[in-house]
């Protein structure tokens, strides 16, 4: 996605009450990361487990935040997502980042890449692909979720290469 | 000193200050021995109640946050150590009921006693305080009052007591009660 568009996803999801941007870092939303930075808004932890731990703390304190990793972390945070988020009705919105949508990404993200879709699934967690066209709807259906104080998902695909 | 003895002499001392208790035996015996509204029972996630401590400390800043940890827990996560160090809460304190052991799953070993957390964690920026009875436990509590956070107070405890109930509260009721009590 455009570095532009990925700035204008973080102020509009900042302008529109979420307060806090918690995770771990994924190439797929680097400007959307770098612009947090800037309105020094971002939270990096070690894993993406603990990201959610805070983002639980925080919103137990009615200040609502958004999640961040790439599909690998996502992989990791299930049980968590489960025994934690589900369990007690945490909003929270993640973005996760989804290495291996390219067939030829690095090949350590190939699996992952294609169980993905079928984890969220799984997880019955909502969730919605962002694109140039789509992302303010994408955004607004996050946020009316969060008030309605349900988790779900903003996906962000990882359309290059390097 | 047993886990839930040293659980009733930090209650008493804390007053109505939030509780964020790790999931397992930790959380029974505090059900147990003083169900409160400001304590939140995390049932699942192992690992996590440093890093909820952290958010709901980060954002309360005028309240002090108190998280009862195990050994097992912190292991899982010590990760936490280094955001909770980087973040530097003034109004965190991080108990760890060191028994050297995962008790809630059958006594198996943690290496708690072959490592020292408190050198860790004090590499990370906390105030580390270590324990063994209980008049030092009480001495401690009355003296990190005026001390800032992070602050790690580590109780080494015994295995054993009887095992406490499981906690019967719907999650979502440990929550909205929770909530309700850091309004206040």
């Amino acid at each position: 996605m455009k570095e532009l568009t990925q700035k204008q996803i973080f102020d509009y999801l900042f302008n529109n009450g979420i307060e806090n941007f918690i995770g771990v870092p994924d190439s797929t939303m680097k400007h959307f990361i770098d612009q947090g930075f800037k309105k020094n808004k971002i939270l990096i932890t070690t894993k993406e487990e603990e990201a959610i731990g805070i983002a639980v703390g925080m919103s137990l304190s009615q200040s609502n935040s958004l999640v961040f990793m790439q599909n690998a972390g996502f992989a990791n945070s299930l049980s968590t997502i489960t025994s934690l988020v589900q369990l007690y009705q945490i909003p929270i919105i993640f973005l996760i980042g989804w290495r291996g949508f390219l067939e030829n990404d690095a090949p350590e993200h190939t699996k992952i890449g294609k169980i993905q879709p079928k984890l969220l699934q799984a997880l019955s967690l909502q969730s919605k692909i962002l694109t140039e066209k789509n992302w303010k709807v994408s955004c607004n259906w996050a946020l009316k979720l969060i008030k309605e104080k349900k988790p779900c998902t903003l996906i962000l695909k990882r359309d290059f290469l390097d | 000193m047993i886990r839930k003895e040293a659980i009733s002499i930090v209650v008493k001392k804390i007053g109505d200050h939030p509780v964020i208790s790790a999931n397992g035996l930790i959380s029974r015996d505090l059900f147990e021995v003083c169900d409160r509204n400001s304590n939140f029972y995390m049932i699942g996630s192992m690992g996590l109640a440093s890093s909820i401590g952290l958010g709901v400390a980060l954002k309360n800043t005028k309240k002090r946050i108190f998280v009862f940890d195990g050994d097992g827990n912190i292991l899982m996560n010590l990760g936490s150590l280094i955001t909770i160090g980087t973040a530097k809460p003034k109004n965190l304190v991080h108990v760890i009921f060191d028994n050297s052991s995962h008790e809630s799953t059958g006594g198996q070993p943690t290496a708690t006693n072959k490592i020292q957390l408190g050198k860790i964690a004090k590499s990370t920026n906390y105030r580390v305080f270590q324990v063994k009875t209980k008049n030092q436990l009480v001495n401690v509590f009355q003296k990190i009052k005026t001390i800032p956070g992070p602050i790690m107070v580590i109780v080494k405890i015994q295995k054993g007591g009887v095992t406490s109930k499981r906690i019967n509260i719907e999650p979502t009721k440990i929550k909205n009660r929770f909530m309700n009590s850091l309004k206040k």
